[in-house]
């Protein structure tokens, strides 16, 4: 049989054996969830804008809800008109829901009545339309014609920024941090299951016969595969409702959510995998027992964390940053950077590739370090294996042939 | 993918052989360790330990704890790397080919527990080289042999232990292994469990198949083993077969003779009363003593109801070792 069949069936069990626990069932609910929430929350709290109203015009109203509704579209707001010959039904209506403003009376006279909060839009439309009707009879009364006031009146200011308050923005920092997170818990989680289960294979020193059976890489190789699948499934799960959820609320608009950024999140997430889940299975493989997993990952975990942390105080913030940039091109850190940066529209071409192939050396130099450091310490029960001998540098013949 | 059939066991014949000494022809030795050293730090866990096992042989490690059977056979499997000596397999130094088609249950047992009986069965078939197919097939046949068909799709965690160790045997021969190296197979079972797998491991040594086991359960050893080693140390103090190994003691003779009186041997030269229990007498001869003089003699005080060579069991054999006793060569 060769490696690759081996490594596809090692690949396989991992995958399986994960993808049919609690566990995973459990958290990409809460992911799905959380990130769910997070886009509705968007969508309905700080994005004000409302759906239609339906507003009751009662009597000689009924002359300005043509105009209430053409200027009311204008501002975004559809306006759905209920004609009422007399304000009891028009009340009882809106006491029942039916309806969400009634308007009676004309010109000064004009009166909204609503349940309890006015709708700002609507306010605002009323106001100019009564005010219109008041001055249209008034300048018909001295004889002025009202075409030509209005025509006199035809012209909006000038406006002049110094900094433009770019719209998009605000959807691309939305997308970066959404895609940095995700791959940022993605990695978090899954580097630890990797880590969690090297530990698993040496503590019910299942281990000893697997090594009977195959090399030691090609063990490592199997499992950091099988979990990586089972990330993936996750990842693809989430981003799929997250755009599903973010085009149906109008969240962001297709053109920022790029087909170029989910493939390129979907690549930085197998790069930032691969550097972590080497470190992961390494760091796992020193120690005998999972309660000793945690402390010897920490520095691994300290630098993952590390990264999200930039990732949400300097990169989301200032995408375009010199120090964004910097830090886009370190690879255990470019993974959660550079999708920021993509996302927002700032990283030519040419830097992502170079971050790309950067990231891809630190994959190759990691294997052959976790290679070598798991070869080393996966037979070795007992107390955490001393860093220098893990690296074969004390002699030792304590390893398999 | 290639698989690995059944091998023909073609024997070589070359020069290695000869300077391990051992035999040509059918009974020629398929599995050697030829003067293993292997040391953690200081300790020396084993020591120049050579021995050889043969075709439909099962051998039977015995020692103490900590006298180096398990890390003897970790050097054979190559989860550990002997720092010198080798290990030879039809007569060449083995491979990782070859290793992976040794069935192993290793002293620490380990499968997984969350995983149904049936896949992790096949999953190690797969590991060894057979198709997803051949592991499906041969995974069901054990299970049916040894009586678990009904829990392939039971978690392994939920069986009992006995039933654990039968998965865990399994798991060793579901690839149709050309070698079982079984470290404490016995370890925690039942009368009738262990009855089970001994048929079991007769049948695969009966097919060609040698099985090296590793066991305290001297009982059990001198009943199944064809051949023994005793190590002690890191040393293989004596090897050979049950009746030879318990041969080599001094010569003693059970004589039940009711009309014998005190002194009634002392006309054999180079005999001594060791034990007497009412007219049974436990004599032993010096060398060259003539046992046949010894009947003449029982003979002539009357009937003799018993004339028998006595044979120590493995079991006071292997107290004798321990204690520092030497075993006659």
């Amino acid at each position: 049989m060769n490696s690759q069949a081996l490594i596809r069936a090692i690949a396989t069990r991992e995958f399986l054996a994960r993808i049919r626990t609690r566990v995973f069932t459990i958290t990409t609910i809460l992911m799905v969830a959380g990130i769910g929430a997070y886009i509705l929350l968007q969508a309905y709290v700080f994005n004000t804008s409302a759906a239609s109203l339906e507003v009751g015009f009662v009597g000689a109203a009924q002359s300005i809800s043509a105009p209430v509704r053409a200027e009311a579209a204008g501002f975004g707001e559809t306006i759905n008109v209920h004609p009422y010959a007399s304000l009891a039904v028009g009340t009882t209506d809106l006491q029942s829901g039916t309806i969400d403003a009634l308007v009676s009376g004309s010109g000064a006279t004009t009166t909204m009545t609503v349940q309890s909060k006015a709708d700002s839009i609507l306010q605002t439309v009323l106001n100019d339309t009564a005010r219109e009707q008041v001055l249209t009879q008034y300048l018909t009364q001295h004889s002025l014609p009202p075409g030509d006031v209005e025509n006199q009146l035809n012209f909006s200011i000038h406006e002049h920024e110094l900094t433009p308050v770019n719209a998009a923005r605000i959807e691309q920092i939305v997308i970066g941090l959404l895609v940095a997170g995700t791959l940022y818990t993605t990695m978090i989680i899954y580097g630890q299951l990797v880590a969690a289960g090297v530990v698993e294979e040496k503590s019910n020193r299942i281990v000893e016969i697997l090594l009977a059976a195959v090399r030691p890489w090609q063990l490592m190789l199997g499992k950091i595969i099988g979990i990586g699948l089972v990330a993936l499934v996750q990842v693809v799960l989430i981003a799929t409702v997250a755009l599903v959820l973010a085009s149906a609320t109008k969240l962001v608009s297709t053109p920022t959510l790029g087909i170029d950024v989910v493939i390129s999140g979907v690549v930085w997430f197998i790069l930032g995998y691969l550097i972590y889940a080497l470190l992961f299975a390494a760091a796992g493989s020193m120690v005998s027992r999972q309660e000793d997993a945690t402390s010897v990952a920490m520095p691994v975990i300290f630098v993952l964390v590390a990264t999200w942390i930039i990732a949400l105080t300097v990169a989301a913030p200032d995408p375009g940053s010199t120090a964004t940039t910097v830090f886009s091109f370190i690879p255990v850190m470019s993974p959660v950077i550079m999708p920021v940066r993509i996302a927002a529209g700032v990283a030519p071409f040419w830097q992502v590739a170079i971050s790309v192939v950067l990231a891809l050396a630190t994959v190759y130099v990691f294997a052959a370090i976790a290679g070598r450091i798991y070869r080393n310490s996966v037979l070795r029960v007992g107390g955490r294996v001393k860093f220098s001998d893990a690296l074969g540098l004390a002699p030792s013949g304590d390893k398999p042939v | 993918m290639t698989s690995y059939c059944r091998r023909e066991h073609t024997r070589r014949q070359p020069g290695l052989w000869r300077f391990l000494g051992g035999p040509i022809g059918e009974d020629n030795a398929v599995l050697g360790l030829s003067h293993v050293t292997k040391r953690y730090g200081q300790l020396e866990a084993v020591r120049d330990l050579s021995f050889t096992v043969r075709p439909r042989e099962i051998f039977g490690f015995v020692g103490a704890n900590g006298a180096g059977k398990t890390t003897a056979m970790r050097v054979v499997l190559g989860v550990l790397e002997a720092d010198s000596g080798s290990v030879i397999w039809d007569g060449v130094p083995i491979t990782f080919a070859v290793r992976r088609r040794i069935g192993y249950i290793p002293e620490d047992r380990g499968l997984y527990p969350k995983m149904k009986v049936q896949a992790q069965l096949e999953y190690f078939g797969q590991l060894h080289g057979l198709t997803r197919k051949a592991a499906r097939e041969a995974s069901t046949a054990w299970l049916e042999r040894l009586g678990l068909a009904d829990r392939a799709k039971s978690q392994l965690q939920s069986l009992s232990h006995g039933n654990q160790q039968r998965v865990q045997l399994a798991a060793a021969l579901v690839f149709s292994p050309d070698l079982l190296v079984l470290d404490e197979p016995f370890a925690g079972l039942d009368p009738v469990a262990v009855d089970a797998m001994t048929d079991v491991l007769r049948g695969e040594a009966d097919a060609g198949r040698p099985v090296v086991l590793s066991s305290h359960q001297l009982d059990i050893v001198e009943r199944i083993c064809d051949r023994v080693g005793i190590i002690n140390h890191g040393q293989m103090i004596a090897s050979g077969t049950v009746d030879e190994l318990t041969a080599r003691g001094p010569v003693r003779y059970w004589v039940d003779a009711p009309g014998a009186v005190a002194g009634w041997y002392v006309g054999v030269p180079g005999t001594m009363l060791v034990e007497q229990d009412g007219s049974r007498w436990l004599l032993q001869f010096d060398d060259g003593a003539d046992e046949q003089a010894l009947l003449r003699i029982a003979l002539a005080t009357g009937p003799v109801l018993e004339f028998r060579r006595d044979r120590p069991a493995l079991t006071q054999l292997f107290r004798d070792v321990m204690s520092g006793k030497a075993i006659d060569e």
